[in-house]
């Protein structure tokens, strides 16, 4: 492995000193997944590694219905997966959790760097762009709070300004009548990158879906909202045809490449499917 | 009554596995080691005009580094039976001349793995591109560029295989039905656990002693000793644990001759291992190819002629080419019974990476290609394919691919259980109602059969050594490798068996060339078969000795006395008995005897075979197949180890799905490089894709070569899943696929194309 110097600051505002110092040849470490493995097949070689392990108060989580869901910057995705309360009411992104690698892999793996990696097959930016988060970051200038939506700027890029680190995640409370789910398509049952991923968020007044949103992941250089989706549902009842034509919709928002695990052709076609499946189980889920 | 072989008794190795006390080749760590890594090539063929090693050379830390122009230039075959059919000889360690993406180029010895990675990218290396050539009709072209000097030329591997018998003009003239169609194979790798490694180091009498990861160990000596210009007790081969070989392991590879040379040049030990990536680069895969099949047939689905054209990728080089296009050929001539064949089979270097040996060795490729031809006809027909296999299936007295008489009516029995345990008949589409929905599913079933021991292709020779110690506690020394299938289990209790004393008496020796009795290596399915033989040869050997000294002290004939959990009993007389340790136990001063035992075994062929049935279902919106369930009926002769059988098979059907529905390292057609030489985009299948299994092992065709009437089972489970589950496809959605993988993708467009001619 390429060498580097090691920092364990324990405090943000040293974290964000040492960061100063640095500058763009440090790399922030929390579960050290990706990082890691980056960095032993040498596609990153950051002068310096800085683990947020030792910093207090990172990992906290906190969840219930009046206020809402924060996860710290260090809080495993394991730990989302096996909580009752994010099960309870965000269940598309303890699905997505599920979705992650192997249990070892979540065991390590943090919310905050998967949000941070910004790939776009990463699983669980879309449920929490689906439910509205907010990321939280600190840095020189003190600390900042913007939509998830608009975090992510390309295939590994984010808004992250340089000498910034991420705080926390936050998710609003959920509203009455809620549903929500998260769909990845592989090519296998586990270990495995999403060929695409759809996350529907929903609420249900009466007969018709008020707030939906949907994002796809895997199918753009970041998520993306299908838009012309949602608004077919908003205000709807999401009837077979009115489904089938979200998914239609979706599907043409969609900007997908061809790589070895996809064309851009299926990825599309999947888009339709996901979409329709998954505006179906998250309107079940209102029930 | 059998005392030890036919019981799942507890593996020798598995306490050293799941402790972490078992060896493994990249486990050993000597003082003053140097890590050794190879530059390899970024252009799939050209001409090495120079490399400047000199930015590399001057890096602290790094202590050799080895170009073609420092290494001994023999050409040699790459492949572990030298001198045999199998293999071609068309290698050096390092040429002036690179022939696909990935080839090694140079190597480095230093003091650290980030140093010699680092040296790696400090070699800059001038290349005069040459035209290449990826795919077989490339190559086959009249101006294709040509790959290598040696070789019958026009980029073959080898003449064309050819196999003719009956009259197949007179079959085609009888035929009611001629069928015919194309195959096409992709390419998976073996994706072993363990990577390939390997540690050198060499004594200051100039000895060279390897641990290295191989199937061959031998035959790394002898290929060794051979390029590097030492006699054969100068080159010590040592593997203890193996993390899996499937086959690929028999292959010497880059690595191991630049590591010993590295290892020379320092005068310290160098370990080189694979990084995953290199497995993929650096290993070997499945021959991808294509197989053209036509059969004629009588309405009531006899066989009257079957033609066929196999035409293989090699990659770049030969490695096990040759066996493998002769054992898929001679393969056609079998399974289901014809008389008039016409065979023939070619190999074709490409610019890719390497095929060569893989479980299966051909047969995967040609019996998809047959099985699935067979459903065909079946449907065409209107007779049940399951029917129309065992109607066809070949019996006692057909003569076998390998030429000899088969022995028994083991595929028959395989598919007549097969029918019976899954109530065959009224599963098949035709037996139940019509599927609504967006999930279809459907059966199909496959059969195979596969030769224990790689005869006639290559002469081979087990051989063993059993030694009683004085205490009664019995030494078995193999030469043969075990790659995780614990095959030195099922070697001591064939010893303990032969031998009549307890398994946990038995303790086996293996995995150093300086000690143990020559081997040819571990393949062809023939480890129990033929290394068991010898063993069991040895023991009745030391077995005869114990009962000759027993009878002395008894005052009885030997021919009355029986052995067995190491008590000696006279027959017919209750209660006059003694232990085997009492029987050899020294006396009066005297020391006990030197009992020792030798067998050596030269086997011929025998076939064991299968048939699996399989049940999937079809994901028709995303195009996804997930294999629900799968009974694998296999006949293998008398059963040594009940649950080491049953864990080959349900290893084997587990490749068999990856090969069949997502397995395929892809080589890009514009540049030869290598698209998915990762796990990230290499899927096998893993636990969580598995379905159910139940096995059911027969034993109704045992042979007499083998011991006890053992046969071998390591291949055959990875040849008959890939038809059945194509088959079970076509059950399910009615699209016949003739290749694999076979995606979700290619059954989403199969599916809209079929919807688009029943619209029309």
């Amino acid at each position: 492995m390429h060498p580097f110097a090691y920092f364990e600051p324990t405090t943000l505002d040293e974290t964000v000193a040492l960061l100063a110092r640095h500058g763009r040849t440090a790399d922030l470490m929390a579960g050290g997944t990706d990082l890691l493995v980056e960095i032993k097949e040498q596609i990153r070689r950051p002068a310096a590694v800085i683990n947020l392990k030792k910093i207090p108060g990172l990992a906290d989580l906190t969840c219930d219905a009046a206020t809402g869901l924060r996860i710290g910057a260090l809080v495993t995705v394991r730990t989302i997966e096996t909580s009752a309360e994010v099960q309870k009411l965000y269940p598309a992104l303890a699905q997505a959790a599920r979705d992650i690698g192997s249990i070892q892999i979540r065991t390590r793996a943090t919310i905050a760097g998967n949000v941070c990696r910004a790939s776009p097959s990463a699983d669980t930016l879309p449920p929490l762009i689906a439910y509205g988060g907010r990321i939280e970051m600190v840095g020189p200038s003190g600390p900042r709070s913007i939509a998830l939506e608009s975090f992510f700027t390309g295939p590994g890029k984010t808004a992250l300004a340089d000498g910034e680190i991420v705080t926390a995640l936050v998710l609003p409370p959920q509203p009455e009548q809620a549903g929500s789910d998260y769909i990845k398509h592989g090519r296998r049952k586990a270990m495995e990158l999403a060929t695409v991923g759809v996350a529907v968020a929903l609420r249900r007044d009466g007969g018709v879906c008020r707030d939906v949103r949907i994002v796809l992941g895997a199918v753009a250089p970041t998520p993306i909202r299908a838009r012309a989706a949602e608004v077919l549902l908003e205000g709807s009842t999401p009837d077979e045809t009115t489904i089938a034509a979200a998914g239609c919709a979706a599907r043409g928002e969609s900007r997908p490449i061809s790589n070895v695990r996809a064309s851009a052709d299926y990825r599309r076609a999947m888009v339709d499917v996901l979409t329709r499946r998954a505006v179906a189980a998250a309107w079940e889920r209102t029930r | 009554m059998t005392s030890v072989i036919g019981k799942s008794v507890k593996r020798t190795d598995t306490l050293g596995k799941v402790t972490g006390g078992a060896v493994y080749a990249g486990d050993v760590v000597l003082p003053g080691m140097l890590f050794g890594r190879m530059k390899r090539s970024t252009v799939a063929h050209a001409r090495i005009a120079s490399i400047d090693v000199s930015k590399a050379l001057a890096l602290p830390g790094v202590k050799a580094i080895l170009t073609h122009a420092d290494v001994p230039r023999v050409l040699h075959y790459g492949s572990p039976h030298p001198r045999s059919a199998s293999v071609t000889q068309d290698q050096y360690i390092l040429d002036t001349k690179v022939r696909y993406w990935g080839e090694g180029v140079a190597a480095v010895a230093a003091t650290s793995e980030e140093i010699a990675e680092l040296a790696c990218e400090l070699i800059t290396v001038d290349y005069e591109p040459l035209p290449a050539v990826f795919t077989v009709d490339e190559a086959l072209a009249p101006a294709a560029p040509k790959i290598h000097d040696v070789g019958p030329g026009g980029n073959l591997v080898l003449d064309p295989f050819l196999i003719k018998r009956g009259d197949v003009e007179k079959g085609f003239a009888e035929a009611e039905l001629i069928i015919e169609g194309e195959y096409g194979m992709g390419r998976p790798t073996p994706a072993y656990m363990e990577p390939n490694v390997c540690l050198c180091q060499w004594d200051p009498l100039g000895k060279l002693t390897i641990w290295t990861s191989t199937q061959s160990p031998f035959m790394v000596r002898g290929t060794l000793a051979e390029v590097l210009g030492l006699p054969l007790n100068k080159v010590r081969v040592l593997v203890d644990h193996m993390g899996g070989g499937f086959g690929a392991k028999q292959d010497l590879f880059q690595h191991e001759f630049l590591c010993a040379l590295l290892a020379q040049r320092t005068r310290r030990p160098v370990r080189m291992e694979f990084t995953r990536k290199e497995t993929f680069l650096g290993g070997r895969t499945r021959h991808p190819g294509t197989i053209w099949l036509r059969q004629g047939f009588k309405r009531d689905g006899t066989i009257t002629a079957r033609e066929a054209k196999i035409v293989f990728n090699s990659g770049a080089y030969g490695s096990h080419g040759p066996g493998v296009t002769a054992v898929a050929t001679a393969s056609l001539t079998s399974l289901y019974r014809c008389e008039n064949v016409r065979l023939e089979g070619r190999c074709v270097y490409t610019n890719t990476p390497i095929a060569g040996a893989f479980r299966g060795y051909g047969v995967v490729q040609s019996y998809y290609a047959l099985d699935i031809q067979m459903d065909e006809v079946a449907e065409t027909l209107g007779i049940d394919p399951a029917e129309l296999k065992l109607k066809n299936a070949v019996r006692e007295g057909d003569i076998a691919p390998s030429n000899h008489p088969l022995t028994g009516h083991g595929l028959e029995d395989c598919i007549r259980r097969g029918i019976m345990e899954t109530g065959w008949a009224t599963r098949r589409a035709r037996g139940r109602a019509p599927q609504t929905g967006r999930l279809k599913r459907g059966w199909g079933m496959g059969c195979e059969m596969h030769g224990s021991s790689a005869y006639p292709g290559i002469k081979e020779q087990g051989n063993a050594v059993v030694r009683m110690n004085e205490d009664g506690s019995v030494t078995l020394l193999t030469g043969t490798t075990g790659l995780g299938t614990g095959a030195h289990t099922a070697l001591a209790q064939i010893t303990a068996e032969e031998l009549g004393v307890r398994f946990e008496d038995v303790a086996v020796v293996h995995g150093d060339t300086d000690v143990v009795p020559w081997d040819i290596g571990a393949f062809a399915s023939h480890t129990t078969f033929m290394a068991g033989r010898a063993c069991q040869m040895a023991a009745a050997q030391v077995k005869a000795k114990v009962l000759a000294r027993a009878a002395d002290k008894l005052e009885v004939s030997a021919a009355d006395l029986e052995v067995q959990d190491s008590v000696i009993t006279v027959r017919g007389v209750p209660g006059m008995r003694l232990t085997v340790r009492e029987a050899i136990a020294a006396e009066r001063g005297i020391p006990a005897p030197q009992l020792l035992g030798e067998g050596s075994y030269h086997p011929t062929k025998a076939y064991s075979f299968g048939a699996h049935f399989v049940e999937v279902e079809v994901d028709t919106e995303t195009g996804q197949v997930s294999v629900l369930q799968v009974v694998p009926v296999h006949e293998i002769g008398k059963v040594i180890h009940p649950i080491a059988a049953a864990g080959q098979i349900e290893g084997g059907i587990q490749q068999g799905i990856g090969h069949t529905l997502s397995e395929d390292y892809v080589i890009d057609p514009k540049d030869g490089r290598s698209l998915n030489a990762s796990f990230v985009d290499y899927k096998m299948p893993l636990a969580m894709d598995m379905p159910p299994i139940r096995t059911i092992i027969l034993e109704t065709a045992p042979s007499d070569g083998g011991p006890f009437g053992a046969k071998g089972v390591g291949e055959d489970p990875i040849i008959a899943i890939g038809p059945a589950i194509a088959n079970a496809i076509h059950d399910a959605i009615g699209v016949r696929f003739r290749h694999y993988p076979i995606t979700p993708e290619q059954i989403l467009a199969a599916l809209a194309e079929k919807a688009g001619e029943q619209a029309a």
